[in-house]
């Protein structure tokens, strides 16, 4: 027992270490592409470490959102920087961007290590454990239609807080619509290592999204995971080369994006009409309630991430303009 | 009738049809015009409705999922809420009618989905008694109002959108570390709760430390305003009046509100107090300066929007002595400087269509042929410089008389050269009118539900004086401000 808890302990000595280290040339890296490298690995040191905290849904979402579709996200948004830059030689703009931040260059850490001193002590003067709101939910658990906590928490208990997380989401996307893209890519064909890895790959994500998701309802998993995991399949098509072209516009792919929150939404109306509560789900049918909210909410994730991969605003509104 | 009314769910509506009605927009763009005015009509009819129900049965109380608090999610009107949602709705019938006809058609689909989320997310703010849906409005918020901030393309706005985004992600974070270290400290999320059980600790004040940077960063107070001017003056107009009027009055609402209901009582020694003052003085000296120093239109109202800030900013060191009235000072202010501030982009936007420039030492033509929008300007111009019969002089006025009776001449001074500046600044645009400008030059025709909508908003600003016993009234219902203070 005893080498038990010291291989733990420097275990997690390790993988603190290694976190710091990883932001500390990470903050300090001139060279973008390695920096997103070293952003992809402190993401999965830092799932390892929300499992060492016994937080296996938050390390999910971490891994899927925080390394590996984030990581994405930079990466095409450095693709297309290199794009600008070569075309309108704005490379003297970026270095006069970048000497204006050389000034606060040496005053971020040093007002950051006041802050953590800070927050530090903060954080040992309360007591270790907070019993929060964990008694209130297991209480409640039976009443809540699916027996994980965590998904008991996120789609009834505070279903309202998901339900606004979900136009958030959609925002973000009619964000990065809304700016425009600079670039439009065509179609290609993918090299074979490419096209045979992807042929295999894509089948396995779908799967791997619908056990998440019907797991969900009583371990780790659920919607924003499984949709996350979709949306990989999605973005690997979209690296082989695979275009949606003039979809992106037509009203079904619409219905696709929009499906989670406007559900969400209706369901909120709905319950209102019936039960004179918002979001008041009746215990018999909560379990399917809030199985169908998951599945279109995955839907909608899934879709939402790949378009901002793709990050190209449909046709139909650029042809207006 | 009556008690259809009364029990009408007007919160729900309030939150989930600009939502749905956002959503129609987005899937079918070809009404999407249409859907989004009936949308903002009907939202707006619906805080009148709320309006009645609140004045009848007092504060309301909402349980989402019938959970109750600290496990769901509570829902909350009271007056000072109703105060913000008014304001909401009046800006937001103004704005909308003036962007029918402002947008073209590609840019009209982009604005209607984005604005009616924008609207969802202000009214979910005004309505929630939790701190962690707080945060998950100011997400929704924030993010709709970046993306609406750098609709018109181009270096500048999507510069200044870029910075928006990245201030403004830095305040939700700041304030999302303060929600955690509250719900560590004390168990819960929900604000009645965290005001019982909380009490003078470290966690108080590093929780008040950050959520008051946080919201500070985001509602532009001095000196944490850098990123306000260039997003709010290279917005498209209708968008600038919504930015201005309304996204910086919402942080600041929460500040307001935790203050007064959690952080106030524990950490109101005075220097807290004193410090906002001072920031809001500063606010106050420094963006009305730098108001005057600007050559375009739009950045003069943008700074002009940093100083009005820190008027409210001065409240603070008021109420430690007279709560209620230093509040309902500050609120009316808001009311006020949220209709004039949207009618002067308004105008501004007009003026920016009909002479394709907005070089205010160029204007002299364009003030001359647009009779519509430099009365709009004027009115508003009215409000913002606290000339009587105003909205703005009575919350100046009211703020004044606080300061006098508490013998704050400090107070009192800077709150008179604000008005002296904003005067100079208003006039070095107005002035335009009583030159005789050269010979016209090419212009562009702006539709009359543009010039109107910046006029109606103006008049509103102004009526908004007369108003000050039946406002003031709402604003009390459930007693937002306190009990335990003395009105003087």
């Amino acid at each position: 027992m005893e080498t038990l808890t010291l291989l733990a302990l420097s275990f997690d000595a390790l993988l603190n270490l290694s976190l710091l280290y990883l932001a500390w040339i990470l903050l300090n890296c001139e060279d973008l592409l390695k920096a997103i490298v070293l952003f992809v690995a402190f993401g999965l040191l830092m799932a390892l470490a929300w499992v060492r905290l016994d937080a296996p849904d938050v390390a999910l979402a971490e891994a899927a959102i925080g390394a590996g579709l984030t990581g994405a996200l930079l990466l095409t948004a450095l693709a297309k920087l290199r794009v600008i830059e070569t075309n309108k030689g704005t490379t003297q703009q970026l270095k006069q961007d970048s000497e204006n931040f050389q000034t606060l260059h040496y005053m971020t850490p040093l007002a950051l290590l006041l802050v953590a001193i800070g927050l530090g002590y903060v954080v040992f003067s309360m007591p270790p454990i907070s019993a929060g709101l964990s008694n209130d939910v297991a209480t409640n658990m039976g009443n809540s239609g699916v027996s994980h906590s965590v998904t008991a928490v996120l789609l009834n208990f505070r279903g309202y807080d998901t339900l606004l997380e979900m136009f958030v989401l959609l925002v973000s996307l009619l964000g990065v619509w809304s700016f425009g893209s600079t670039t439009s890519q065509h179609e290609t064909t993918p090299g074979p290592v490419l096209d045979t890895l992807t042929r295999r790959l894509v089948p396995v994500l779908i799967l791997v999204a619908a056990y998440l998701l019907w797991v969900g309802a009583h371990a780790p998993g659920g919607a924003f995971q499984a949709g996350s995991v979709l949306a990989a399949a999605g973005v690997l098509l979209l690296l082989m080369g695979w275009r949606p072209g003039g979809y992106l516009s037509t009203l079904p792919f619409r219905l696709i994006l929009v499906a989670g929150p406007g559900l969400f939404a209706i369901t909120a109306a709905l319950l209102y009409l019936l039960k004179g509560q918002l979001l008041a789900f009746p215990v018999e049918y909560a379990g399917i309630i809030i199985f169908a909210l998951e599945t279109t909410a995955t839907l909608s994730i899934a879709v939402i991430l790949a378009a901002l991969f793709l990050s190209e605003p449909p046709h139909s509104d650029k042809e207006h303009i | 009738m009556e008690v259809v009314f009364k029990e009408f769910p007007w919160v729900a509506v309030l939150i989930l049809l600009p939502l749905l009605g956002g959503i129609v927009c987005f899937l079918f763009s070809g009404i999407a015009k249409f859907t989004g005015l009936m949308t903002v009509f009907f939202t707006a009819l619906s805080v009148l409705g709320l309006g009645w129900q609140i004045f009848d049965n007092g504060v309301y109380r909402h349980a989402v999922g019938g959970w109750g608090a600290p496990l769901g999610i509570d829902l909350y009107a009271d007056g000072l809420s109703l105060l913000m949602l008014a304001a909401t709705a009046f800006v937001a019938l103004g704005v909308s009618v003036y962007s029918a006809g402002y947008f073209e058609r590609g840019y009209s689909t982009r604005f209607w989905p984005i604005w009616l989320f924008l609207l969802g997310a202000l009214n979910a703010l005004f309505l929630t008694a939790d701190i962690f849906n707080l945060y998950v409005t100011l997400e929704l918020m924030g993010l709709a109002a970046v993306a609406l901030a750098g609709l018109a393309g181009g270096k500048n706005a999507l510069t200044g959108a870029m910075r928006y985004l990245l201030a403004t992600l830095l305040g939700s974070l700041v304030y999302l570390l303060g929600v955690a270290l509250l719900y560590h400290g004390f168990g819960t999320v929900d604000i009645t709760l965290l005001a019982q059980r909380a009490e003078a600790s470290p966690v108080i004040w590093a929780a008040f430390g950050l959520i008051a940077a946080g919201l500070m960063l985001k509602t532009a107070l001095f000196p944490l305003h850098f990123w306000l001017p260039p997003a709010h003056g290279s917005a498209p107009p209708p968008v600038s009046a919504l930015l201005s009027a309304l996204v910086v009055k919402a942080s600041f609402y929460i500040l307001l509100r935790l203050w007064l209901e959690i952080f106030g009582p524990l950490v109101s020694n005075t220097d807290v107090s004193t410090l906002f003052g001072l920031l809001g003085a500063a606010a106050i000296l420094w963006g009305s300066v730098q108001a005057l120093r600007q050559t375009r239109l739009k950045l003069m109202i943008a700074y002009s929007t940093v100083a009005q800030i820190g008027y409210l900013f001065l409240a603070f060191p008021l109420a430690t002595a007279a709560g209620v009235a230093a509040w309902s000072a500050a609120m009316y202010l808001a009311f006020s400087h949220a209709l004039a501030k949207a009618a002067m982009f308004l105008a501004a936007g007009n003026m920016l269509r009909f002479g394709g420039h907005d070089r205010i030492s160029d204007l002299d033509r364009v003030v001359q042929r647009l009779p519509l929008a430099a009365a709009a300007f004027a009115l508003a111009g009215m409000s913002i410089m606290g000339l009587p019969p105003s909205g703005g002089f009575i919350g100046k006025w009211l703020m004044l008389e606080v300061a006098i009776k508490q013998g704050r001449w400090e107070i009192v001074i800077v709150m008179i050269l604000g008005g002296l500046l904003a005067a100079a600044y208003i006039f070095k645009v107005l002035g335009h009118t009583f030159t005789q400008a050269p010979s016209p030059h090419e212009s562009k025709a702006v539709p009359a539900s543009m010039e109107w909508s910046a006029l109606l908003l103006a008049i509103a600003a102004v009526l908004l004086g007369f108003l000050a016993i039946p406002v003031l009234s709402l604003l009390n219902i459930g007693n937002p401000f306190g009990i335990s203070e003395v009105t003087p």
